[in-house]
C-alpha cells in the first residue's frame, strides 16, 4: 500500500514545551543500531540470564497453584493422575502446572511474535528495510524495550527483523523446556515463563513500531481523535465489511482501496477486537463494533455482508455462522485458514465471482490490496441480495419457541458465569424479553453460546439474545479515542516525579478481553473511579473498548469526558494488544528520563527501579487468552502487579506475596548499603479478585511503593483506606503494614488509623531512600 | 449419572479423585471429628437466608468465619463476624501447614466452604486437594463440587436451606 501523507495532527509542539524536550532530545539521540554504547549486562538476555531476579521475584512471589486438571495427558505414558503423587515422567502437579503455564505463555508469545513477524515482513517489503523508525519530535526513547533487551536504538524497519528473530530464537528454547523430560523445577518453569512473557511484551512493541511508523498511525498523539463505537453507529444500510482479529493488513487494505476509489461514503467498514483499534488507527472513518464479547451476537445479526478474519480471538466457528447468514468469509493470515481455496493468485474478479455465485464457501486470499479489493466488491454485490432476508427471529416467534423449554437448567450450568439464560428463557415464553434485555446489554451474556450448544431443544438462544438486543437497544452509539500509540517523552518528564513520589497514586492500565463475570461496564466503573481519583489511566484492547460503552448521565462516554493525555485524570487509550508494549514501555522511560538509569542491556535495574518506585498496576478483568497470560507474565517480570477476575484463577498460577512473612520483604537501600525491614509493596504480582468490591481497593494498595514520599504514601493511603472502607465498611486491617511513620497517616483518616496502629503496637520504621531488591542474599 | 453429583458447572471435572457426596448428618460427624474447623463464606450469600444459618453453624461448634470477595460487609451488616481474605489469599494461606491459622493456634484440619464464586471456589478447592494434605475441605453450597473432598449435592434452594437448618440445630 502507499504511504500515507504526514498527518500534521502529529505535530505536538504547538503544544508543548519546545525549548527543554528538543535541548533533551539532542543530548540523548546517540544510541543507534550497531553503534556501540556503553552497554549493561544482559544485552539479549538467553533464557537463563536473569533467573537470579526471576528467582528474586518468585522468592517473594511464590506461585500459587490452582490446577484446572489433575491429570497430564501430554506424552502417551499418561494419562497420569498428577493428584499427590508423580507422573510416569517424574513430575508433580507443580511443575506440571508451572509447565502448562509456560506453554500457554508460549502459545501467546507465538501470537504476538507471528504477528510481529508478519507486520515487519510486509511493511519492509512495501516501505523497505531502511523506511526510519521515527515517532516524531516528543518521542526519543521510541522503542525502551528494545534499547533494554537488544541493547540497541532501532533506527529502521529492517532493524526489527533482528529483534524478531531475536524473540524467534529464544522461543526455540522455551517452548523445548515444554518437551517431556526436559525442565523439572516449578520455579525454572517459572523462570521461564517470565522470559516468555519478556519476550511477548518485545514482540508486541516490535509490531506495533512497525505498523505505526510505516502507516502513520497516531505517535502518541494525546488529542487522536475519537473514533465512533457501538452497533448503533453501523449504517446497515449500506454494505458492511466486518474485520475480527488483530491483524490490521486487511483491514488497511479495504480502507485504502475505498480511498482510492473513492467509495468511501459507500461502504461501512467495522471491526471487532483489536483489528477494530488498529484499524481505526490506521484511518478513523473506520468504525468499532465492540470487544470479542460482541462477535457471536454481531455474525447472528446478519448485519456484515463480508467478513474478513486474520487472527487471534476469532470463532473458530464463524466460516458456519457466515454461511448460516449468507454472509461472505475471506481468510487472510496464515493462522487462519479455515479450510479454504487458497485464492490468493486468482484474478480478482474470478474471486468475487466464485463468492458470490457460492461457488465457494470462502477465500483465503493471503494478499491484504487484494482482500481490500475483493471484499469491497462482494460486498457490493450481496448487500442488495441480503436486505430481503430475514437473520433473526421476530419477537413473536421467539415467544412461541420458548414456550418449548423444558426447563431442564443446563443452559444455566453451561454458562461461565451461571447467568439465568433458562428465566429469560420462561419469561419470553410469557412475552416478557426484560430478561434477555439484562443478558444483552453490557455484554453481561458475551455470546459464547455454550448455552445453545447444551439446550435439549435446539433453542436459538444466541438469536434470541440478539434479537432482543436490536429491538430493544438500538441506540448502542458510543465514541473511543483512537489508539494512540507509545507514551511521550515530555509527559514522562511532566509526571516522573510526581508518580515516583507518590503525588500521582498511580497509573492504572485496564488491558485484555472480555471474559468478564457480569459484563464490561464493570471495567468503565473502574475506570472512571480511578480516574476521579487522580490516577492516570491507560487502556488497550477489548478493554479499552468496554470503557468506551459506558456513558454518564449526560450521555458522555469516559472519552469524551477526560483528556488523552498521560497524566493524573488522562484516559489514555493506547492503542490494540500489541499497544500493550508501551505500558511497560513507560515505566522503562520513567526510570530512563526521570531517573536517568541507563538502559542498553541493563533489564535487571531498570526492572528493580520499576518494582520499588513506579506505582503501576494492571488490571485484566475479562482476560481470557495465552496472549493475555503472556502479557501479564510479561510486566510481573519489569515488576509491574497484575489484578484479573475471577475467571483469571483458571491460569493455574498466580505470584502472591506472604505479608504475615516479615522476612520476605527485606530490602536493601542502596543509597546506605544497608539490609533492612522493607513493606509488602506492591503486596502481590498477580492476584485474581473475586469481585469487582475486592479488587478496588487491591487495585490501590498494588500501586504503593517503598520508594514514596510521606506526602505520596498519605495519598495512596488516603485512596486505599476510602475504597476499603466503601466495600468493606471498615478501616483496612493491614493499614499498619503501609505506615512507616506518622508523616504517612492521611489528615483525614488520622484519629482511627492511630487507634488501629495502638491497638496492633506498632512501632514506626525507617524509609529506605533507594530501595532495591539487588544486592541482597545470593547477589 | 445421578444428577446431584454431577458438578454443578459440568467442566469443572478435574480428574478420577471426586469428592464425597454428604448429607448434613456426615458433614456433622466431619465438623465434630475436626481439631480447629474454620468456615470460608464468599459473596454468593451475600443477603441471603444462609448467612443467618452460616452463622449458627459457627456458633454451634466456634468456627471461625473467613469472608471473601466482598461477603465481609453483607455479613457484618447481618451481625455476623468475620475476617476478611480473598480467596485465593486464604486458599495460599490454608495450603501452608506452617500458617497459624486464623486465630494463631495453628492451620485449619477442616475448612468448610460457601457462596464463593462456583468456577473460582473449585479452582481453590483443587489448590488444596493437590498441596494441602494436611487438612479437609467440606462445601456447604447448593451446588456439588468435585474438587472438594467432600460436598452437598446439587439442591434447589428448598432443599439446601434444610440441610444447612439441619446441619445448625442445636441437638
Amino acid at each position: 500500500m502507499a504511504p500515507k501523507p504526514k498527518d500534521m495532527k502529529d505535530d505536538f509542539w504547538k503544544s508543548k514545551d519546545i525549548k527543554i524536550s528538543i535541548g533533551e532530545i539532542e543530548e540523548k539521540d546517540t544510541k543507534k543500531m550497531g553503534e556501540e554504547v556503553p552497554m549493561g549486562p544482559t544485552p539479549k538476555p538467553h533464557v537463563t540470564d536473569l533467573r537470579s531476579w526471576d528467582m528474586k521475584l518468585l522468592d517473594r512471589y511464590e506461585p500459587f497453584y490452582a490446577p484446572f486438571c489433575d491429570m497430564c495427558c501430554l506424552c502417551t505414558f499418561g494419562k497420569c493422575d498428577l493428584t499427590e503423587k508423580k507422573g510416569a515422567c517424574g513430575i508433580d502437579s507443580a511443575a506440571q502446572q508451572a509447565r502448562i503455564v509456560l506453554l500457554a505463555c508460549n502459545i501467546g508469545t507465538a501470537a504476538h511474535a507471528g504477528h510481529a513477524r508478519h507486520l515487519v515482513d510486509h511493511l519492509i517489503n512495501d516501505f523497505g528495510a531502511d523506511y526510519p523508525i521515527d515517532l516524531g519530535m516528543n518521542i526519543d526513547i521510541e522503542a525502551p524495550l528494545i534499547r533494554t533487551l537488544m541493547g540497541k536504538k532501532p533506527e529502521k524497519l529492517g532493524d526489527l527483523r533482528e529483534v524478531i528473530s531475536y524473540v524467534e530464537e529464544q522461543m526455540s528454547h522455551l517452548l523445548s523446556a515444554c518437551h517431556t523430560g526436559q525442565e523439572g523445577s516449578s520455579l525454572d518453569f517459572e523462570s521461564k515463563a517470565l522470559h516468555s512473557g519478556m519476550m511477548d511484551d518485545l514482540a508486541r512493541e516490535v509490531g506495533d513500531i512497525a505498523q505505526i511508523v510505516a502507516l502513520n498511525m497516531p505517535k502518541g498523539d494525546e488529542n487522536a481523535p475519537l473514533v465512533e463505537l457501538g452497533v448503533g453507529t453501523i449504517d446497515a444500510k449500506k454494505p458492511v465489511v466486518l474485520c475480527i482479529g488483530h491483524n490490521v493488513l486487511p483491514g488497511a487494505g479495504i480502507m485504502d482501496y475505498l480511498d482510492e476509489t473513492g467509495q468511501e461514503e459507500d461502504l461501512e467498514v467495522c471491526g471487532i477486537c483489536c483489528a477494530a483499534i488498529d484499524v481505526t488507527r490506521y484511518n478513523d472513518r473506520a468504525k468499532v463494533v465492540g470487544p470479542l464479547s460482541k462477535q457471536l451476537k454481531f455474525i447472528r445479526s446478519g448485519i456484515a455482508d463480508v467478513i474478513v478474519v486474520d487472527e487471534q480471538c476469532i470463532r473458530t466457528d464463524v466460516l458456519e455462522e457466515a454461511l448460516n447468514k449468507n454472509c461472505a468469509v475471506i481468510a487472510t493470515t496464515d493462522k487462519m485458514c479455515l479450510g479454504l481455496p487458497d485464492m490468493t493468485r486468482e484474478d480478482t474478479d474470478k474471486i468475487v465471482s466464485k463468492l458470490v455465485n457460492k461457488e465457494i464457501p470462502g477465500a483465503l486470499i493471503l494478499d491484504s490490496e487484494k482482500v481490500g479489493e475483493v471484499s469491497v466488491k462482494v460486498a457490493k454485490i450481496l448487500a442488495p441480495e441480503r436486505e430481503k432476508l430475514k437473520f433473526l427471529p421476530e419477537l413473536d416467534e421467539i415467544q412461541k419457541m420458548a414456550s418449548d423449554c423444558t426447563e431442564c437448567g443446563w443452559c444455566n450450568r453451561v454458562c461461565p458465569n451461571s447467568k439465568p439464560m433458562m428465566e429469560a428463557v420462561v419469561a419470553a415464553s410469557k412475552g416478557d424479553f426484560s430478561k434477555f434485555q439484562e443478558l444483552y446489554e453490557y455484554d453481561v451474556c458475551y455470546s459464547c453460546g455454550r448455552c445453545e450448544q447444551e439446550c435439549e431443544r435446539d433453542l436459538p438462544l444466541m438469536d434470541f439474545v440478539t434479537k432482543v438486543g436490536e429491538h430493544f437497544v438500538k441506540d448502542e452509539k458510543f465514541s473511543i479515542r483512537a489508539g494512540r500509540g507509545p507514551v511521550q517523552d515530555v509527559e514522562i518528564r511532566r509526571v516522573g516525579a510526581p508518580l515516583v513520589l507518590g503525588d500521582i497514586p498511580g497509573v492504572i492500565a485496564f488491558v485484555g478481553c472480555s471474559n468478564y463475570p457480569d459484563g464490561g461496564k464493570e471495567v468503565a466503573e473502574m475506570a472512571k473511579e480511578f480516574l476521579e481519583r487522580n490516577y492516570i489511566v491507560v487502556a488497550t484492547g477489548c478493554g479499552a473498548m468496554s470503557i468506551g460503552e459506558y456513558k454518564d448521565e449526560e450521555g458522555k462516554t469516559l472519552y469524551e469526558q477526560y483528556s488523552g493525555d498521560f497524566d493524573a485524570r488522562g484516559l489514555v487509550n493506547m492503542g490494540s494488544c500489541v499497544s500493550n508494549a508501551h505500558i511497560s514501555g513507560a515505566c522503562i522511560k520513567i526510570a530512563n528520563i526521570f531517573a536517568k538509569k541507563p538502559l542498553e542491556g541493563n533489564f535487571e535495574e531498570i526492572a528493580d527501579y520499576i518494582l520499588n518506585r513506579v506505582g503501576a498496576c494492571g488490571v485484566a478483568w475479562g482476560a481470557y487468552s495465552q496472549k493475555a497470560a503472556a502479557i501479564a507474565t510479561g510486566v510481573n517480570r519489569w515488576g509491574i502487579p497484575v489484578v484479573i477476575g475471577p475467571h483469571g484463577s483458571k491460569y493455574r498460577r498466580l505470584y502472591l506475596g506472604r505479608a504475615d512473612k516479615k522476612d520476605n520483604w527485606k530490602i536493601k537501600d542502596l543509597r546506605t548499603g544497608k539490609i533492612m525491614d522493607g513493606e509488602p509493596a506492591p503486596e502481590h504480582l498477580i492476584y485474581a479478585a473475586e469481585t469487582v468490591e475486592e479488587s478496588m481497593p487491591m487495585i490501590a494498595k498494588l500501586c504503593i511503593r517503598p520508594n514514596d514520599t510521606a506526602k505520596g504514601r498519605q495519598i495512596k493511603l488516603n485512596h486505599y483506606i476510602d475504597l476499603y472502607k466503601r466495600y468493606f465498611g471498615v478501616l483496612p486491617p493491614d493499614i499498619n503494614l503501609f505506615v512507616r511513620n506518622d508523616k504517612d497517616i492521611p489528615i483525614t483518616h488520622k484519629k482511627e488509623v492511630k487507634d488501629l496502629l495502638e491497638e496492633v503496637g506498632w512501632e514506626p520504621r525507617e524509609i529506605p531512600q533507594e530501595p532495591s531488591l539487588m544486592g541482597l542474599d545470593g547477589d | 449419572m445421578n444428577e446431584r453429583v454431577i458438578p454443578w458447572q459440568p467442566t469443572v471435572i478435574a480428574g478420577p479423585k471426586q469428592a464425597l457426596l454428604v448429607t448434613p448428618e456426615t458433614a456433622e460427624m466431619m465438623i465434630v471429628k475436626a481439631k480447629r474447623p474454620l468456615i470460608v463464606v464468599g459473596p454468593l450469600i451475600n443477603d441471603n437466608p444462609a448467612q443467618v444459618l452460616v452463622s449458627k453453624i459457627a456458633e454451634k461448634w466456634n468456627i471461625p468465619i473467613v469472608s471473601t470477595g466482598d461477603a465481609f460487609k453483607s455479613l457484618t451488616e447481618a451481625g455476623v463476624p468475620s475476617k476478611s481474605y480473598g480467596l485465593v489469599e486464604i486458599v495460599n494461606l490454608l495450603k501452608d501447614p506452617e500458617w497459624k491459622g486464623v486465630s494463631g493456634e495453628g492451620n485449619h484440619d477442616l475448612v468448610l466452604f460457601i457462596g464463593v464464586i462456583y468456577y473460582m471456589g473449585s479452582q481453590g478447592l483443587s489448590t488444596l486437594k493437590h498441596f494441602a494434605p494436611h487438612l479437609k475441605t467440606l462445601t456447604l453450597c447448593k451446588f456439588f463440587h468435585s474438587n472438594a473432598d467432600a460436598s452437598f449435592p446439587n439442591m434447589k434452594d428448598e432443599e439446601w436451606l434444610k440441610y444447612l437448618e439441619k446441619l445448625a440445630k442445636i441437638d
